[in-house]
């Protein structure tokens, strides 16, 4: 008898971070064009960003974190990946 | 209220710009700027452009780091080429939208304006630069 394991990688986030300087409503036009979200999520991930000063908005693949923290940043806001705890 | 948009989507889907001289110099400063800081390593804005992506590794990856690059100046470019335009296409829209932003961002960064104490502190002039940047794109974010 075998045993199996299945080996589980801790999924990589993608973080956006608050600044003083960016409108509200801006941060949801992003979130809603870079990852195709509703405007309900949008908005609650903004309203985190303001309240907590960072949101995690993606989790998975470091490759595709990697790709969604450079679209933010290509659209102005201030993000970065890191390896979930 | 209507007639006071700087920014209108039309029924055919492109986006007026309805900035005066005065809007489209501004403008002009602010995607002018952007371009010059991609291309300037010394540019006060170049540090803004050039955030990590990984901050727990030393270097980012060069692949993603230059598809950054190419993706800001490709917007930046764009966004100047169209600054004498009425109306804009939706790749043009979301160039300005996101040259806005960047310009907006950048200046924050060099100035230092990273907390709420610091931005209300600020020159008047700059002051009046960030506001007027945060109109554009107030009027540029209802139209998407």
């Amino acid at each position: 008898m075998t045993e199996k394991f299945v080996k589980t990688e801790r999924p990589w986030n993608v973080v956006v971070w608050d600044d003083p300087v960016t409108p509200m409503s801006v941060v949801v036009v992003i979130f809603k064009r870079i990852f195709g979200y509703s405007n309900n999520k949008c908005t609650q991930l903004m309203l985190t960003v303001h309240h907590e000063g960072r949101a995690i908005v993606w989790s998975g693949n470091r490759e595709r974190a990697e790709s969604y923290c450079v679209k933010l940043q290509v659209a102005g806001l201030q993000s970065t990946i890191e390896k979930e705890d | 209220m209507a007639g006071n948009r700087l920014f209108a989507r039309r029924r055919d889907g492109r986006v007026e710009v309805r900035l005066n001289e005065a809007g489209r110099t501004v403008a002009r400063e602010a995607f002018g700027r952007v371009v010059a800081a991609e291309r300037d390593p010394s540019h006060e804005w170049h540090a803004g452009l050039n955030s990590p992506i990984d901050p727990s590794e030393d270097i980012d990856s060069p692949v993603a780091a230059l598809d950054r690059q190419h993706e800001i100046s490709t917007n930046a470019e764009l966004a100047y080429m169209t600054l004498n335009e009425q109306f804009l296409n939706e790749s043009e829209a979301w160039a300005w939208l996101s040259t806005f932003q960047i310009a907006l961002r950048s200046t924050a960064v060099a100035n230092g304006l990273l907390s709420e104490e610091k931005l209300s502190a600020c020159e008047p002039e700059l002051m009046n630069f960030i506001r007027t940047i945060q109109q554009f794109l107030f009027g540029l974010a209802e139209c998407f």
